[in-house]
């Protein structure tokens, strides 16, 4: 089974690495090519940032659900909107619900509890993807961009930390589903992308050790952004270039930090080129088509 | 470096630029001009752990590196949480007081994102650092946050937090001593649904830590204040200068300009923007032999335009550094120090005369 076959069918996918491997490009690219096998996909950011929209050629979604394509949605989430939401379901009067949401107690109490934003993010996923909120479009899943490498692991455990701490009502209902999504590989996938230099590799494989240690799971798949192409033999007599010579060391860094990485991790990988394009649908388009190409080792 | 230099040395700017190599390199340049230099750093790689030589030794205490001088260089890792442990200790009026915020579960597991009080320990270390007056030259490496000037705000967020309502709410008696909500056992039973409100929300044990934790802080917040602003005067000092680090290319101007914008309005003194790791640029007609030359060309003519770019949006007043891809990233204390002395050479050029 490939790898677009093995994420299709769940309902969350998060995609996580350190911060400027490409993150938001992969999760535009998971979103391009499961749209376009025919499932009906949301990409969703929280950043205040917004970078996604730009590389699916849509204008900045500030914080609403915007069609992007046949089939794909984007959105750049505040998870303070989605506490804000909860809130004003369950405070069923307006006037009450606006006093609680201008009141400095709520305000501090729900910056500083630990996970509830994250799981707040998560639960906006899960409803999302299970059809729950009226006014979204009809979706079979959502792909997630998460936070740099820390903070996603954080994002993932925060179900679990908010569970402890409140045991009933909807909230609790809410996060234990969440929980419970998270945990289940059959129906939340988790996607890696990391480059093939020194830091982002050592990321990746601490991010897997995380993963393993605080969620017991592993990732479903490892995105390699940004290869060098495979040098070719350089003719015979020619004079040494400068360029090709640096573009070589490069190759051989990737090869080597590759290695590193299939030592630490034989699970499915796919290597993505560096492209020569800037941002944009056209980098998407070139890397969707590269990632239907040739697949890793246990792909 | 001359003594003339900046004795404090920050380096900021987005993920995943250079930021910590550059550091360590300005750091070892420092020592090898005979200035005893410590430098900071928050996650450096196992390879700029070697270069430096501190291995795994490599604490939140500075350690000794070797192989340069005849400056002293020490190196120290940055542990917020070790650093939160002793303020608190500091400020602690007496054993019992530190016992009950250290032993808080809401301090245990969570105090690091109140308020920013993560990137405020990176500032609070500096200070003790510098306070204690062991080194000539402080080269500081910032944390990866998302937002990676938090940092800057901190003391004075930290002090708008302290004295804002919303601290003097946290610092009312809530809970009664049975552990229901004080003021909603007033309100009668529209004060017990708002309890079971809250409880729902995050769950009132939470809340009752929460609330534990800022009344033991309270004896602390005098101390803890008059603290931040002094470490706010040593970020403005003109002991201090910033060196904003930028990846190379047109997609990273946004970033940078952003950076040295929010430093200049902040009233902080920006040194060189350092554009790092650029791509060569191919020379005229030279022959496409390869796809890795044609990508490397490709590379080289975005990095130019960014660095164009930048140098036009920040005007020919502000130092603008570049420096190329290296062939390998520093694996030794020696190419360091040469990374360093490239930068120092090129800072001190492109300062404008007069």
């Amino acid at each position: 089974m490939g790898w677009l076959e093995s994420l299709a069918g769940r309902r969350l996918i998060v995609v996580m690495g350190k911060g400027g491997v490409g993150k938001s490009a992969v999760a535009a690219v998971l979103g391009r090519r499961l749209a376009a096998a025919g499932r009906r996909v949301l990409v969703l950011e929280f950043d205040p940032r917004e970078s996604v929209h730009q590389m699916l050629g849509v204008a900045p979604s500030g914080g609403d659900i915007v069609p992007v394509a046949e089939r794909l949605h984007l959105q750049n989430l505040r998870p303070r909107q989605v506490v804000d939401r909860l809130v004003r379901e369950r405070v069923r009067i307006p006037l009450v619900a606006r006093r609680v949401l201008a009141s400095p107690i709520y305000d501090q109490f729900v910056t500083g509890a630990p996970g509830l934003e994250e799981t707040a993010v998560l639960g906006h996923c899960l409803r999302l993807a299970e059809g729950e909120l009226p006014d979204a479009p009809e979706l079979d899943l959502v792909v997630l961009d998460a936070p740099a490498t820390g903070h996603g692991l954080s994002l993932l455990a925060a179900p679990g930390l908010v569970a402890e701490s409140i045991g009933r009502g909807p909230v609790a209902e809410l996060t234990r589903r969440v929980a419970a999504l998270v945990a289940d590989r059959q129906r939340c996938g988790v996607v890696v992308v990391s480059l093939a230099e020194e830091m982002p590799v050592s990321e990746a494989l601490e991010l897997r050790a995380g993963l393993a240690e605080r969620l017991d799971r592993e990732p479903e798949l490892l995105v390699v952004n940004q290869l060098w192409p495979p040098a070719g033999d350089s003719p015979r007599g020619a004079a040494r270039d400068p360029l090709e010579e640096l573009a070589r060391r490069r190759r051989r860094l990737n090869e080597r930090e590759l290695a590193r990485l299939a030592a630490g991790w034989d699970g499915p990988r796919i290597e993505l080129p560096l492209v020569p394009e800037p941002s944009g649908p056209e980098l998407i388009a070139a890397l969707a088509a590269a990632a239907d190409g040739p697949v890793g080792a246990g792909a | 470096m001359s003594r003339a230099w900046p004795r404090l040395l920050i380096v900021v700017g987005a993920g995943g630029v250079g930021k910590t190599t550059l550091a360590a390199a300005l750091a070892a340049r420092s020592a090898a001009a005979g200035d005893d230099t410590l430098v900071m750093t928050f996650d450096p790689s196992h390879r700029l752990k070697d270069a430096l030589g501190v291995g795994e030794a490599a604490g939140d205490r500075p350690v000794p590196v070797a192989g340069v001088g005849p400056g002293r260089l020490e190196a120290s890792l940055l542990d917020a949480r070790r650093t939160f442990d002793r303020l608190v200790a500091r400020y602690a009026p007496d054993r019992e007081a530190r016992r009950r915020i250290l032993d808080n579960p809401y301090y245990r597991h969570l105090a690091g994102s109140l308020a920013g009080i993560l990137e405020y320990m990176a500032v609070e270390r500096l200070f003790e650092v510098w306070q204690a007056g062991d080194h000539r030259r402080i080269v500081l490496d910032t944390p990866p946050t998302r937002q990676a000037l938090d940092f800057l705000e901190a003391p004075r967020r930290i002090v708008g937090f302290l004295d804002s309502g919303a601290l003097r709410v946290a610092l009312k008696p809530w809970f009664a001593s049975d552990g229901s909500l004080r003021p909603t056992r007033r309100l009668g039973a529209l004060g017990r649904r708002f309890e079971a409100f809250l409880d729902e929300l995050v769950g009132l044990d939470l809340l009752r830590d929460m609330a534990e934790f800022f009344q033991a802080f309270g004896p602390l917040y005098d101390g803890f204040r008059a603290r931040s602003l002094e470490v706010e005067r040593l970020l403005g000092s003109a002991d201090t200068r910033f060196v904003l680090v930028a990846g190379p290319g047109e997609e990273r101007v946004p970033d940078a300009l952003f950076f040295a914008r929010r430093l200049t309005e902040g009233g902080y003194r920006l040194g060189p923007v350092v554009v790092n790791r650029l791509h060569p640029r191919a020379g005229a007609g030279s022959p496409d032999r390869s796809a890795g030359r044609r990508l490397m060309a490709w590379l080289g003519e975005r990095d130019a335009r960014g660095v164009r770019e930048l140098r036009s949006l920040l005007g020919d007043r502000q130092p603008l550094v570049e420096v190329p891809l290296l062939p390998r990233a520093p694996s030794e204390i020696g190419a360091l120090a040469e990374l360093g002395g490239l930068l120092e050479r090129r800072w001190t050029a492109a300062v404008p005369a007069g």
